[in-house]
């Protein structure tokens, strides 16, 4: 479990915890779901069912100075589920934007999906793309460097993950977690209308996310 | 007393194991994913021999798959092998030879070649009936691709699977079946003692035989004597099967007919003739295997017992090298190869289980062909037993299935009768077609789906092609290759014959449970899918379903608010909106949220009320869930439904029913819904501005006349107006007295007690105006009122349509 990424804060006291939308996006059967289950439970299933709508988790982070807690909407990948895209997007800070490095099309619809965020999501977004299956090396058929000078023009995150290996998996959300502003204006603004707050503590345990077992 | 089986049961089971070949470690597929393993294959693949059945072959009966790979394989097993028969007459043998010949172009029909011939799966009964057993096993692992042992008596075996590796052909059991007649007319054993790899020289030795092979053989065995006896069209059919080239070599078809034969055919099609009136009822094999293991019997306890499964120690198992990558060498498992002895297994367990119901319990009385009396009333008492105890019970199941069956014989003029039954519960194995009854599929449902164009590419393939391999994974049949296969069938035929709709993720989960109950009937698979989704999920296949979809789901809202308001208003105080989480439930019915055994259950009952009934269940659901809900927030509510706790199903098919029985239809009018003709004339406000549900007049009046006690009529009007006429028993609280901020019933006053006191009347709110009766409504769902629903179109559409019930107040009400 060394490899969660996810170090307990040894006091168990911090600073601030802040809270933060993050959206999962991309074409269907990419891997979002395992990318969170991985993430959050630490598991991969091989048959991960689909999506339908979006599902919902969370996940705590400590950083240095803060604790970032993320509510992941991890969406249907389908092109029809489409319409109920915004209603996830809609005023999340963070996006990761998924394809499979062993399927051009995926890529392909990423940066549509990109796009769409830069044009229709809160300005100051945190945008990762994350080339998933990157166990399955043998078979690429998107090359690491068309990806990663296509997320340097855009201004994103990158890196290559498996869900599968873990490889990278709580890295994308570490370096997320990293760029997010942590000032309480930005960290306030935008948030969901499930009245979410960043919460100033000291000594509160945040109220899940298995980081602080 | 006569038992309910015949006693002169000769049937039994048969038991035989083997193991299928294993993967490597780790190896994967190419999209990743780990390889299907061989046991799952040949379970997927065996599915179908369950569908074969012929007075000469051996019913397939199950094919369960165990630990390690191993696969038991239960088939009838009826008599004794034809290796255990001795001086056996001319004429009895060419009758066997004919009988297994019969059974033989049976099975080729299908594709299917025995290649595993021998005296010992020749199987002879008490009146010489002859059946070939195990004549699925070179189909079943894919022309043996899926074993590590060879299939076929390397004695019996044709010469030409020794020189190449193709696909076998149907003569290859010609061949072997001139080699089973020619030791059977010699009298003898040939090549006595020979090792393996001797016999199979020998084979091939014969390949160059210039002329009769079988005279070669009878010298060689020194019964050359004996052959020159033989009648001459004996031995010209024994030359038939025994020609080395496999092109001048005769099929079965062709071998049956040789002139020996035909006599044989004009009695067996006299036979069948005079059969045709005799009714005498024998259960079917499979039915039997079903109630045996409802016994108690379990094939892999016998096989246990018998020594055939045997644990072994671990350290036996070990190789002796293994490779960095996996690779195993020098494994000292001869588990690889062909155990060829079978274990049978006497029906008696059964028989004395139901050795007290008398045969006539084979022929439920049914009068008008459509009323089913019950035999005794054993099955009434037992069906007030939990299901899942039924579902364990011998004897409940045995007169269950008898009905069931007799009913599904003449159907579908006994379609009232079968919904009726349904009620009770429906017995696993006539799901399938009792589904198919309910959702009234009847007709040519095979021609209408094999008109259907399944291969063409389309658009949609790419999303099925991802889906399938995550759909139902976990059930052994559904993640065979043959469960992907007959799966992209089903959607792809649905796709196609639906162009108005379009393929959504869900459908794959849809089709999961249909597909599951008739594995080996795809074309009544599809017929209950394509009856269900009007049914059930009217357009919510449309490429733009959003309207529907938010329809339904306000409509869902709206439920809760009337059977729930507590529920109701904590959820909207934390804007947890069913789009959040309901989204998976309806269009799919539950199917993706629930594993297959629940969802059998919850359909049983869910195929049995209208498109409204997932809405209960939705809310049977929350039910389960109330007081975590109701003592959480937005966070722990949704992150609850991500990862949905064990639901009790059978609690949960309960609490929907008494919830639908006690909501009237009209609560649940959507104008999307597809039975319109209740609907019609229905003018429902936009979707999503009110919170309360509306009641018709219709619904009200048949309340108010036939159920007083369930209904509370709430008057808005003023008293003036209320005591011209109002119906009897209502409460009379005019609009302008309302104080809308308010949150406690008390600030009514008096004459609303009785709504603070309800717990299951439904409550109408009639008003002049429709706006006033939606706010006064919502007071009362802000009081937290049972029940609560307007009544569509006032006051008005009940003068016009039963001014009858509007009384003059005055002496009911003498506290004003």
């Amino acid at each position: 479990m060394a490899s969660r990424g996810t170090a307990q804060r040894p006091n168990g006291t911090q600073g601030k915890i802040c809270q933060f939308k993050l959206v999962l996006l991309g074409e269907s059967a990419v891997g979002k779901s395992s990318l969170v289950l991985r993430f959050v439970k630490g598991q991969f299933h091989e048959y991960q069912e689909s999506t339908i709508g979006a599902a919902f988790l969370t996940q705590t982070v400590c950083l240095e100075e803060t604790t970032v807690k993320f509510e992941i909407w991890d969406t249907a990948g389908q092109e029809r589920y489409h319409s109920l895209a915004p209603m996830y997007y809609r005023g999340a800070q963070a996006a990761i934007v998924v394809y499979d490095i062993t399927n051009q099309d995926t890529f392909t619809r990423a940066t549509t999906w990109v796009k769409e965020l830069q044009r229709q999501a809160s300005p100051s977004i945190v945008i990762a793309l994350a080339g998933n299956k990157a166990d399955l090396g043998n078979k690429r058929v998107v090359e690491y460097e068309e990806a990663q000078a296509y997320a340097e023009e855009n201004g994103l995150l990158f890196m290559e993950t498996s869900a599968k290996t873990a490889m990278n998996v709580n890295d994308i959300f570490l370096a997320i977690a990293k760029k997010l502003p942590k000032n309480e204006q930005t960290g306030n603004a935008g948030t969901s209308g499930q009245g979410r707050r960043l919460v100033e503590s000291e000594g509160q345990k945040p109220t899940s996310g298995n980081c602080c077992k | 007393m006569s038992p309910a089986l015949l006693e002169n049961e000769e049937r039994c089971f048969g038991g035989m194991t083997f193991f299928a070949q294993s993967h490597p470690a780790e190896l994967c597929g190419s999209n990743g994913l780990p390889l299907t393993p061989n046991s799952i294959t040949i379970l997927g693949k065996s599915q179908f021999l369950k569908t074969i059945n012929h007075p000469n072959l051996c019913s397939y009966l199950d094919i369960i798959r165990s630990k390690h790979e191993r696969t038991i394989v239960v088939a009838e097993y009826c008599g004794k092998p034809l290796a255990s028969l001795e001086n056996l007459s001319v004429d009895k043998v060419i009758r066997i030879a004919y009988q297994c010949l019969v059974g033989l172009k049976y099975m080729n029909k299908f594709g299917l070649v025995h290649s595993h011939l021998s005296p010992e799966n020749i199987l002879i009964d008490k009146n010489g009936t002859v059946k070939l057993f195990n004549f699925g096993l070179y189909y079943m692992t894919d022309h043996g691709k899926n074993v590590s042992f060879p299939i076929g008596y390397p004695k019996y075996t044709a010469p030409e699977i020794f020189l190449s590796s193709g696909m076998r052909s149907v003569k290859v059991d010609s061949w072997s079946l001139g080699m089973i007649i020619a030791e059977c007319l010699l009298g003898c054993t040939l090549w006595p003692g020979y090792k393996l790899s001797q016999s199979l020289r020998k084979v091939l030795s014969l390949v160059h035989t210039e002329n009769s092979i079988f005279e070669r053989i009878s010298r060689e065995n020194n019964c050359f004597n004996i052959y020159e006896d033989l009648p001459e069209d004996v031995r010209a059919f024994v030359n038939d099967c025994l020609q080395i080239y496999p092109s001048q070599r005769k099929t079965p078809e062709t071998l049956l007919e040789l002139p020996i034969f035909q006599e044989f055919l004009k009695k067996d099609d006299q036979d069948r003739e005079n059969s045709l009136y005799e009714n005498v009822i024998q259960r079917k094999m499979d039915e039997l295997y079903y109630l045996w293991q409802l016994a108690g019997g379990d094939m892999t306890i016998e096989l246990k017992r018998q020594g055939l499964i045997r644990s072994r120690p671990p350290i036996l198992t070990i190789p002796n090298l293994v490779i960095l990558l996996g690779q195993m060498f020098g494994r000292r498992d001869i588990a690889g190869l062909l155990d060829l002895r079978v274990v049978k297994v006497s029906l008696e367990l059964l028989s004395q289980r139901l050795s007290h119901i008398p045969y006539v319990a084979n022929y439920p009385r049914l009068s008008n062909h459509t009323y089913a009396q019950e035999p005794n009333d054993l099955t009434d008492t037992a069906s007030q037993l939990p299901l899942i105890i039924r579902e364990r019970d011998t004897e409940y199941q045995f007169y269950r299935i008898v009905l069931f069956n007799r009913l599904l014989q003449i159907y579908p003029i006994t379609k009232d009768a079968i919904k009726r039954e349904a009620h009770k519960d429906i017995p696993p194995p006539v799901r399938g077609a009792i589904w198919a009854a309910l959702l009234g599929v009847s007709g040519d449902i095979q021609t209408k789906y094999d008109m259907i164009d399944k291969e063409t590419p389309t658009h949609t393939d790419r999303q099925i092609e991802v889906d399938i391999p995550r759909c139902h994974q976990y059930s052994e049949l559904l993640s065979s290759g043959a469960g992907h296969e007959r799966l992209q069938r089903l959607l792809k035929a649905w796709v196609r014959d639906n162009p108005h709709y379009v393929y959504w993720q869900g459908l794959d989960s849809l089709t999961a449970p249909f597909l599951f109950l008739n594995f080996n009937n795809e074309a009544r698979a599809f017929a209950c899918l394509s009856a269900f989704i009007p049914k059930y999920l009217h357009k919510f296949f449309l490429k733009d379903n959003s309207a529907i979809i938010q329809e339904y789901l306000s409509k869902f809202s709206q439920i809760i608010t009337f059977h729930d308001p507590q529920l109701a208003n904590h959820l909207k105080s934390i804007t947890f909106v069913p789009e959040l989480f309901a989204i998976p439930w309806f269009l799919t019915m539950f199917s993706h949220v629930f594993p297959i055994h629940k969802i059998l259950h919850l359909w049983d009952k869910l195929l049995l009320g209208d498109s409204s009934f997932p809405l209960f269940v939705g809310l049977a659901i929350l039910k389960q869930l109330r007081d975590f809900l109701l003592a959480s927030g937005f966070n722990e509510c949704i992150l609850l439904f991500s990862d949905l706790p064990e639901i009790d199903i059978e609690l949960c098919v309960k609490d929907s029913m008494s919830m639908y029985q006690k909501t009237p239809s009209s609560i649940t009018y959507r104008k999307h819904q597809y039975d319109q003709s209740k609907a019609a004339n229905w003018n429902e406000p936009e979707v999503g501005t009110e919170k309360i549900p509306r009641i018709s007049v219709e619904d009200l009046i048949y309340l108010v006349e036939n159920s007083p006690d369930k209904v509370l009529v709430v008057d808005l009007r003023n008293n003036i107006q209320y005591e011209r006429g109002a119906i009897a028993g209502s409460i009379n609280i005019p609009f302008t007295s309302v104080q809308l901020a308010q949150d406690r019933i008390t600030s009514l006053g008096p004459q609303a007690t009785p709504l603070s006191e309800n717990k299951d009347r439904i409550v109408v709110v009639i008003g002049p105006n429709d706006q006033n009766s939606a706010l006064f409504a919502e007071f009362l769902i802000g009081c937290q009122v049972f029940g609560v629903c307007s009544l569509q179109g006032g006051i008005y559409a009940l003068r016009s349509k039963a001014s009858n019930l509007l009384l003059p107040a005055r002496k009911e009400k003498g506290f004003f």
